[in-house]
């Protein structure tokens, strides 16, 4: 079956449409608004589930001539990753009326999950490398809007821009292993296929070899993995992640654990069997072991409830990242399915976060204790949802982890990798020791005795536990028959990703193998480690705290703060709020980059100068410079801008005898407004000072090189020129009585051959006006105190004036 | 600046530059001239005006409205006119444009048509290019204007 364009488009646009209504729904629906989400969400999720089972491309056709097509290609694993987008969507939705009751600024809330639904639903789609990215940055974008939801709190805001940077940052990595891969692509499967993902998927084979030909493969996958590694927090990338919970919690549910940072892994499995090799296998198993371990590390550290979720969640898109970094299929089926169990175990614990936090008023871990006699339903929640996390069995995480474990045993069996063989299996139970640990904690929450500083703890409301229960009652279905879910989804995204897919089949091990003495031992030593879980975190915060420069964080605040500095400098030198050193940059500037084209591009050797001057244009030209000189002479602004006038008065003359009345005419009529609004400013120019000799100097040199640039610039120009006329010329010359009906062709030109262009100068004039005004309009908004300020300032302006005025009269 | 000479002389020439300025404008589709000349011209004659008179007098000489001295520039009634115009100007240039879309023509086509037997002309020719260059006419009055009465008002 293939699927339907018309709906495939819906379901992606409905959203997008959703967001552009939100100031109705909330003009309608106030706070209730979410409600409406979780329509919306529901409506794009049925659309999806309608194409359950088809696979294919559909295209809309969008830049022809650039070969740039809004192509969307639909098969398990893109139906998979969009499904779980839209259902996590409707639950978040149905959660945040609750969560979001009484907050301002909820049309900017929600305006911007809805155009975040839409672009993660069109990047699961997309098979366009330029729709890719577009769709990948716009959820950069919404999630940017997103942290930085508390407008007033400086850490979120700290947090936004982070997040901003990195992502949007490794966006642009993944844009030119984009362009890298379109220009191999364009070269192998012909132009019209040249950003045609779903085309270079298909023929993976041709692509690589032609990639590894011109040197190209591992820069392109470095790139893809640089972009990758930035959305789906790997280390060294990770820390925004953890930044990123300045957000609201259903904020951080559905993005920063569910989907928006999946995208890398979900983008890592789309093109694995295109680039797997033993590469691949060395960069995304190292790097998501790394991050898996590392991340698991910090999660013990944390003392904040949604701090050690966060770095729960980068460990275990650490532990996607490894799997499809093993190129078995074991790799395959590992990211494929703790795709989907991480989305639900993890959202579900992200909203137990938000109730906890909601309901007892506090994140802090040491706080918190005791909540299942408040709590009962979220205890229960929690309790599926963290032992799922932890790899608990028969918890649905327990099978994907298992399934990881077998691929790092195996991978010493596919490729000759020496001592990682060893210890890739090793580190990848040495990471899980610490999720069993940290998912015990939180789970612990919920059990012991409360703390006496814990304030009365109230029942949520319905609609905050049903998101959470939906999640739970899943990974439970998942965690009793997990065959089910890899019937209904998980084979047919297994198919997309792995490169010689079989059928999969999980369940609880009946005998004893490799992988499961790992996952024994990773949870026995899990338990009997935990009574001792307070001195390992205590310890791991002796040695991260002290030690900044380990924390990429660190590094991060110096670069940027580094960067600060650098700018400011370079824009206090550049920009020093005078005009004459501005001018003094740009012409420079504009001439250093003129001339060293001309040089480079060799134009400056076939200089001809001809003489073809007659004695009038001569005498003009004469006294043109006698007043350019007496310009620059003259000691009062008065005669400053009479001699300049002379300048341009003779130049309009110039234009004359070169027999153009038109250009003639326009230098007449500026030079004319132009002196008359000196005169009309003048009295309010300051009196000429006295200006230092090297100041002097500096003008002096400036000006020559500016006046040599533009000579040589109109020799090398008009000497490019072919001798008479040009076809263009000859064409305006013949054609602007027939086909324009004017005699002028000059004007004919302007309004008829080449009216866009007019057209657009006009855009610039009325540019100008708008810039001019808003300038002078908004300098006196400036903070309140200026405000009010300025205020007084125009009581006193009033009273000048209306004395002036008098005096006047 | 507003000095008797400076006045005397702008009631004379102002009427003469605003005649030239639009006879410019009109015959510049087949004599040196157009939409871009004519409106320079015409913010000059304006920039007479408020020379010889104070950035005011518009308002207050010629329109007979009451002025809050003081007050932003930017919120006069004839600079608010000076920014609808180029507004309006920027929308017919573009309208003139969009309408050959509707004969199937490309953007911006131009066509014209000779009128004959028509009096005192005898033979008239109206280009549809008129509509566009009027555009450009308003927007440079418009923003010209727009420029010169706010910035001079500081």
């Amino acid at each position: 079956m293939s699927p339907d364009l018309a709906v495939v488009v819906a379901a992606v646009a409905v959203p997008f449409v959703a967001a552009a209504l939100t100031p109705l729904f909330f003009r309608v629906l106030g706070e209730e608004t979410g409600f409406a989400g979780t329509v919306v969400a529901l409506a794009s999720f049925s659309l999806l589930a309608t194409q359950y089972g088809s696979e294919g491309t559909v295209a809309l056709e969008w830049i022809p001539a650039l070969n740039v097509a809004l192509r969307f290609y639909v098969d398990g694993w893109a139906l998979l990753f969009a499904l779980l987008a839209s259902g996590i969507g409707a639950l978040i939705f149905t959660y945040s009326p609750a969560y979001m009751h009484g907050q301002s600024g909820l049309v900017r809330y929600y305006a911007a999950l809805f155009a975040f639904m839409g672009s993660i639903i069109g990047v699961a789609l997309a098979a366009d490398l330029i729709a890719i990215f577009l769709f990948w940055e716009l959820t950069s974008l919404a999630s940017f809007v997103l942290i930085g939801f508390y407008t007033a709190d400086d850490s979120s805001q700290y947090a936004a821009r982070m997040a901003m940077f990195i992502t949007v940052g490794g966006g642009l990595f993944l844009l030119v292993g984009f362009l890298m891969l379109s220009v191999v692509a364009a070269d192998i499967l012909g132009s019209g296929a040249a950003f045609d993902l779903a085309a270079m998927l298909e023929e993976s084979d041709a692509m690589a070899t032609a990639l590894r030909d011109r040197g190209l493969f591992l820069p392109v996958l470095g790139l893809l993995a640089i972009g990758a590694g930035t959305k789906s927090a790997q280390v060294p990338l990770h820390f925004w992640l953890p930044n990123a919970m300045a957000a609201p919690t259903p904020v951080s549910a559905f993005l920063h654990s569910a989907t928006m940072v999946k995208v890398g892994v979900y983008f890592i499995g789309r093109v694995r069997p295109m680039l797997v090799g033993p590469e691949w296998l060395f960069l995304f198993a190292t790097l998501g072991l790394t991050t898996m371990t590392v991340c698991a590390i910090m999660a013990v550290a944390a003392t904040d409830i949604k701090e050690l979720l966060a770095y729960s969640t980068a460990s275990h898109l650490g532990l996607m990242v490894a799997g499809f970094g093993f190129t078995s299929v074991y790799g395959a089926e590992t990211g494929v399915f703790h795709l989907l169990n991480h989305a639900l175990f993890k959202a579900a614990l992200f909203l137990v976060a938000g109730i906890i936090a909601h309901e007892a008023g506090t994140r802090e871990i040491n706080k918190l204790g005791g909540l299942r006699h408040d709590l009962p339903v979220t205890a229960a929640i929690t309790t599926v949802a963290a032992l799922s996390m932890a790899g608990i069995p028969p918890f649905n995480g327990f099978y994907s982890k298992e399934l990881l474990f077998e691929a790092a045993v195996e991978a010493s069996h596919y490729h000759d990798i020496g001592l990682l063989g060893w210890l890739y299996p090793a580190v990848a139970v040495f990471g899980s020791i610490f999720t069993v640990l940290y998912s015990l904690r939180f789970l612990s929450l919920f059990v012991g005795d409360r703390p006496e500083a814990l304030d009365y703890v109230q029942s949520p409301p319905v609609t905050m536990l049903v998101s959470p229960a939906v999640l739970a009652l899943l990974a439970a279905v998942v965690s009793v028959d997990p065959q089910l879910a890899v019937d209904v989804i998980v084979q047919s995204g297994l198919e997309a990703t792995a490169v010689d897919p079989g059928e999969m089949h999980v369940g609880l091990p009946t005998s004893y193998s490799t992988p499961v003495g790992m996952s024994a031992v990773t949870i026995a030593v899990g338990l009997a480690a935990f009574p001792f879980y307070d001195r390992l975190h205590d310890g791991i915060r002796g040695v991260v705290g002290p030690t900044p420069p380990i924390r990429p964080n660190w590094w991060y605040d110096v670069i940027i703060e580094g960067l600060t500095d650098e700018g400011r400098w370079f824009a206090e030198t550049l920009h020093n709020g005078l005009l004459r050193t501005y001018a003094t940059w740009v012409l420079s500037g504009i001439c250093a980059f003129a001339l060293a084209g001309f040089v480079a591009a060799g134009a400056i050797d076939s200089i001809g100068v001809g003489t073809e001057v007659t004695v009038a244009m001569g005498l003009v030209l004469l006294v043109a410079v006698v007043g350019a000189l007496a310009v620059v002479l003259s000691d009062t602004h008065v005669a400053g801008v009479l001699t300049l006038s002379i300048l341009g008065f003779m130049i309009a003359i110039f234009y004359i005898l070169g027999s153009a009345p038109d250009l003639a005419l326009t230098q007449l009529v500026v030079e004319t407004l132009v002196l008359v609004l000196f005169l009309l400013v003048i009295e309010e120019i300051p009196a000429i000072e006295r200006i230092a000799v090297g100041t002097t100097v500096r003008d002096v040199a400036l000006s020559l090189v500016v006046g040599v640039t533009a000579f040589i610039t109109v020799l090398v120009s008009s000497g490019a020129r072919p001798a008479g006329s040009t076809d263009i010329a000859r064409y305006f010359a013949a054609q602007a009585v027939p086909e324009g009906g004017g005699t002028n062709i000059v004007n004919v030109t302007l309004v008829d051959f080449r009216g866009f262009d007019t057209l657009g100068e006009l855009a610039v004039v009325a540019l100008a006006a708008i810039s001019i005004l808003t300038l002078i309009v908004m300098r006196g908004r400036g903070d309140e105190r200026s405000a009010a300020r300025s205020d007084d300032d125009a009581i006193e302006t009033r009273d000048t004036d209306t004395t002036t005025g008098g005096t006047d009269e | 600046m507003t000095t008797v000479i400076m006045r005397t002389t702008a009631r004379a020439i102002v009427p003469i530059v605003l005649v030239v300025s639009i006879s410019l404008f009109i015959e510049g589709h087949n004599l040196p001239g157009g939409g871009f000349i004519g409106g320079v011209l015409t913010t000059t004659a304006f920039a007479i005006i408020y020379m010889g008179f104070g950035l005011d007098f518009l308002e207050r000489g010629i329109l007979g409205r009451d002025v809050d001295p003081g007050k932003e520039p930017s919120r006069d009634r004839v600079v608010v006119a000076y920014r609808r115009l180029f507004a309006y100007g920027f929308a017919i240039a573009v309208v003139s444009g969009l309408a050959p879309l509707a004969f199937g023509q490309p953007f911006l086509t131009q066509t014209f048509v000779m009128l004959e037997g028509v009096p005192i002309y005898d033979h008239l020719e109206v280009a549809s290019a008129i509509a566009f260059d009027f555009g450009v006419y308003c927007v440079v009055v418009g923003g010209l204007l727009t420029i010169l009465s706010v910035v001079g008002a500081e």
